[in-house]
């Protein structure tokens, strides 16, 4: 093989090459479309009671900040361990990741966070306002009440709480049970409320007179008592001695005042006490059966706690309605009408019908009522319309020139009676006090109006108090704006639950902790709707190399010199935190 | 060491062989077992390249010219339509004298949908600046593709090599499979003459104002030019270490032949038998196989035709409103040439129709039995058909 000769190669050629820059063509120049960042609103948290930032907590979640995930949580709900235990998650039906595969677990996320909190003793660093001369008093330390006095307190304003029972919490302390909401959750929300500088005054009752003819010390107050009074069946016989009023029966759990039950035990009622009821029952060894005048899918509790019902056990008769109660020898008998659907009424629930002579007894040793409750006094409830009066989405002002301002809130006014409507209500309610202190009444509609989160009716106090949620655009990110290109199919986790047989054997904590790595993985499931998450897509993908980047988490930029406003950026940001607009309507300055 | 070899795998053995630095290709039949079988070497790690894999024909070319210049070796593979997707794309290549190896499968072009073998794809890139050759089998394609990445990166111009679609890409025939060693020896590493460098950062290829561009595009052609004569040197090599040598054009038995059979593809294996069929009857017929399409061999086309009376030329192609492509080629070559012999123009085989030996040999006595070219050409084997829409 004859060694290889190379010769000089002189093939003519010739091309163009430049060696000065191109830095001189100022690209930008050809622009009619700009892009620009802006961050929209998530669905989640447009859905969220509390408004809580969810894309960006989850965001947060996803790269280990478990800290400021918390506190961005913190920032608008004080209650994450008891909402992402309780909450009925109205985020998670309106993910979007919901049409890619399955949703994100929102609700088992929170509690991850509030769990880590709790467990490393996280402090809280939410910073208060300057101190405001004001001082609010809360009627009732339920959700509403905590949640009214915690906010009142970041924003400067001296809280009192007043709760006639010995100790804080209203109904998540008496009306939850154990095995949904264990006490040390509970405990240590109220502490960090406390530590916040909110008094809680324990076992003081407020009567009417504690405004009347301005003798009161306060400027205003927050009535946020509850719902604490059962409604009657309006039957023969649900007053015999031994028919118990579910509420009752579960104060009396968490008081320890209930021992076993044996033989059957009915409950009356489709709500979240009923079913509560029902299941605290089974664990002290009744055979329940849950007995409800309309259909499963009617009931107001929410569907996944009657299906955990069901599991555990309790039996669903539907469709019966209780027309009498008779004692005999020590049990109760209890007349049921069978009935039948005829149509819907006008929140989609089914309008029943009795079927004549079709009726049936059924003899049980316990009978317990949980068809619902009232306010327990009757000046509980927001008067009829009268001047001063302003109807919030969340709460009710009522203004009067020579006595304290007056806001009704919480189950007193909601039409969802959830612990997240009720945080809504103590937020609006104090962010409502503060604008009315300063501006006055008019300007509390349209100030409100500005801290929506989407078009309403939650409210973000990030927003109101110009934290960066602020500068959001309030428009909701839908499925269709995503580039899911970027997204890979994974499945939801599959929150660790203790098994049917081990549950009714104690009120212990049905749904399990879970692990850091598992929630960082959950979290990482998260579209991030509407927020930007730094993955630099419009920095790879810019032809002109006019998106450059900085350390700041924010800090992306375009270089509006050479961005030709081909669109590229916005295209490929698989989240919609960009935006494509003309020129000639853009503010340039 | 031989091997029974589909076309299409002589191709990726070559591009092995080569030591191919990065590919890209979208598939189209009937070229996709050329990249299928070198991904499948790109993944599996016999060969040491990059495979972009990419959303179009477009893409494909677009993603080499960055890859050749930052001054790898680069490969990509294409057929018919993808071809045409190409076309921006091909004169931005020899623009940039980037030396890029396609092989390129000769199919129709649609519509109607046909993807058997007709050369009118490759050939309406022609004035493209790329070097075109056109392969007979499959141990043409296997050398000719090595070195076409030798030609390539000697003239910085881009190299296609063609080969019928089925009748070669499909068609599994003994190949010679040199080894590694010998092939290293006749293609060294690709050293550029010019290439992106972050040390030293430049522009290629931005404005060329009209005192410029002429001479830039007069460029292009003294490469070809030097394409041309490098070529014969080229093969010199190539037949010194791996003994074999195909020849821009080949002339078989056309010393004394009176008419003169001019081919390309693998229409020239079916008229080897041919002449030979003749031959034995007393006809004194040769056959000129045009291996090397751009730059054209001329000077090597007067001569070897010079002793004939008449000249045939059967193009599997068409340029519509004249003629088939390689009689116009063929036309042009000898117009300027005093007392050429008249050529004949043929078209047959479109669209995968067999070309077999009757229809040559028709088309020699058809010739040999005229006294001029009638017209500039004959449509050989029309079907009767009913000349109105919606045939099926």
């Amino acid at each position: 093989m004859a060694a290889q000769q190379t010769p000089t190669n002189r093939t003519p050629l010739l091309i163009p090459c430049s060696y000065l820059t191109t830095e001189g063509n100022k690209t930008g120049s050809w622009r009619f479309l700009r892009p620009r960042y802006e961050e929209k609103t998530s669905p989640c948290s447009a859905a969220c009671p509390a408004g809580e930032d969810i894309g960006r907590v989850e965001m947060l979640t996803a790269q280990g900040s478990f800290k400021e995930a918390w506190e961005t949580v913190m920032m608008e709900n004080p209650f994450p361990g008891v909402c992402g235990r309780v909450c009925y998650h109205p985020c998670e039906q309106q993910c979007n990741r919901r049409e890619f595969d399955e949703p994100v677990a929102i609700h088992s996320l929170e509690r991850f966070l509030a769990d880590t909190a709790s467990r490393y003793e996280l402090q809280l660093s939410l910073q208060k306002l300057e101190s405001k001369k004001q001082k609010i008093a809360v009627v009732g330390s339920g959700p509403s009440g905590l949640a009214a006095g915690y906010f009142l307190t970041l924003l400067g304003y001296q809280a009192d709480i007043f709760e006639a029972l010995p100790e804080p919490g209203g109904v998540l302390r008496w009306g939850i049970p154990l095995y949904r909401l264990p006490l040390s959750i509970l405990n240590r929300e109220i502490a960090q409320i406390r530590e916040l500088g909110v008094q809680i005054h324990c076992g003081k009752s407020i009567l009417q007179e504690f405004w009347r003819g301005g003798k009161s010390e306060y400027d205003a107050i927050f009535l946020g008592c509850g719902h604490s009074r059962s409604l009657p069946l309006k039957i023969s016989g649900e007053d015999l001695a031994g028919v118990k009023d579910g509420l009752q029966f579960l104060a009396d759990i968490r008081r320890g005042e209930v021992s076993a039950l044996d033989g059957t035990a009915a409950v009356i009622g489709g709500g979240n006490t009923a079913v509560d009821t029902a299941r605290s029952a089974a664990r002290f060894g009744a055979k329940v059966i849950l007995i409800y005048r309309r259909r499963r899918q009617d009931m107001p509790a929410f569907a996944e706690e009657v299906e955990m019902a069901l599991e555990e056990g309790v039996e669903l008769w539907e469709l019966q309605t209780p027309v009498n109660i008779a004692a005999q020898d020590g049990d109760f008998v209890v007349t049921l009408q069978h009935t039948h659907v005829i149509g819907k009424d006008g929140q989609r629930k089914a309008r029943v019908k009795p079927d004549s002579n079709k009726k049936k007894e059924i003899r049980v040793q316990h009978l317990f009522k949980a068809i619902g409750a009232e306010a327990g006094e009757t000046w509980h409830d927001p008067p009829k319309k009268t001047r001063g009066m302003l109807g919030l989405s969340n709460c009710v002002l009522l203004h009067k020139s020579r006595e304290p301002t007056l806001v009704y809130g919480g189950d007193l006014v909601a039409d969802i009676k959830s612990v997240a409507h009720a945080v809504a209500s103590g937020k609006q309610a104090a962010i409502a006090l503060d604008i009315l202190f300063h501006e006055g009444l008019d300007a509390v509609r349209p100030r409100l109006q500005s801290c929506l989160v989407a078009e309403g009716p939650s409210i973000s106090w990030e927003t109101y108090i110009g934290g960066p949620r602020s500068l959001r655009n309030q428009r909701v990110v839908r499925y269709s704006d995503l580039n899911t290109d970027y997204f890979q199919f994974a499945p939801m986790m599959i929150q660790p639950r203790l098994l049917p047989e081990e549950r009714f054997q104690s009120f212990a904590e049905i749904n399990l902790k879970i692990g850091a790595s598992l929630a960082i993985r959950e979290a990482e499931r998260c579209f991030n709707c509407g927020l930007c998450n730094q993955c630099d897509n419009c920095h790879l993908f810019c032809p002109e190399i006019a998106v450059t980047r900085d350390n700041n988490p924010r800090g992306r930029h375009i270089n509006y010199d050479y961005c030709k406003g081909c669109g590229l950026c916005v295209v490929e940001c698989p989240r919609n935190a960009m935006i494509l607009e003309e020129e000639l309507l853009c503010d340039t300055s | 060491m031989r091997h029974v070899l589909e076309g299409s795998h002589a191709v990726s053995e070559a591009v092995r062989l080569a030591r191919t630095q990065v590919i890209s290709a979208y598939p189209i039949t009937p070229q996709t077992h050329i990249v299928e079988q070198l991904s499948e070497y790109c993944a599996n790690g016999t060969l040491d390249a990059r495979f972009l894999r990419v959303e179009s024909e477009h893409s494909a070319l677009a993603a080499l010219i960055g890859a050749a210049s930052s001054g790898v070796r680069t490969f990509t593979a294409t057929s018919s339509q993808g071809l045409a997707l190409m076309h921006e794309l091909l004169h931005w290549a020899s623009g940039a004298r980037l030396p890029i190896v396609m092989a390129q499968v000769n199919r129709a072009m649609a519509p109607g949908w046909n993807i058997w073998a007709d050369q009118t794809d490759s050939l309406a890139q022609r004035d493209t600046g790329w070097v075109q050759f056109y392969c007979e089998n499959g141990q043409e394609v296997l050398d000719t593709t090595i070195q076409a990445f030798r030609l390539a990166e000697w003239v910085n111009l881009p190299v296609m090599v063609n080969l019928d679609a089925f009748f070669l890409s499909h068609t599994y025939e003994p190949v010679d499979v040199p080894d590694q060693k010998s092939v290293d020896s006749f293609l060294p590493p690709y050293k550029p003459r010019f290439q992106l460098d972050l040390a030293n950062p430049c522009a290629f290829n931005q404005l060329a104002p009209p005192n410029i561009y002429m001479e830039m595009r007069h460029n292009i052609q003294m490469a070809m030019d030097e394409a041309f004569t490098f070529f014969e040197q080229m093969e010199e090599e190539f037949d010194t270490i791996l003994g074999r040598r195909h020849g821009s054009v080949e002339a078989i038995r056309c010393d004394d032949a009176e008419v003169i059979l001019i081919t390309s593809g693998t229409v020239t294996s079916t008229s080897r038998q041919v002449v030979a069929n003749l031959r034995e009857k007393g006809e004194k017929v040769g056959l000129l196989k045009i291996k090397l399409f751009r730059p054209f061999p001329v000077n090597l086309l007067r001569e070897l035709t010079k002793p004939a009376s008449k000249i045939a030329v059967i193009d599997r192609n068409f340029s519509f409103g004249a003629s088939g492509i390689f009689a116009q080629e063929v036309k042009a070559a000898l117009c300027n040439f005093p007392g050429h012999p008249p050529v004949y123009g043929y078209v047959a085989g479109l669209g995968g129709r067999d070309i077999t030996t009757e229809v040559i040999e028709d088309i020699y006595w058809l010739t040999k039995n005229s006294t001029a070219p009638e017209n500039e050409s004959s449509w050989v084997g029309l079907r009767e058909v009913d000349h109105a829409v919606g045939q099926s």
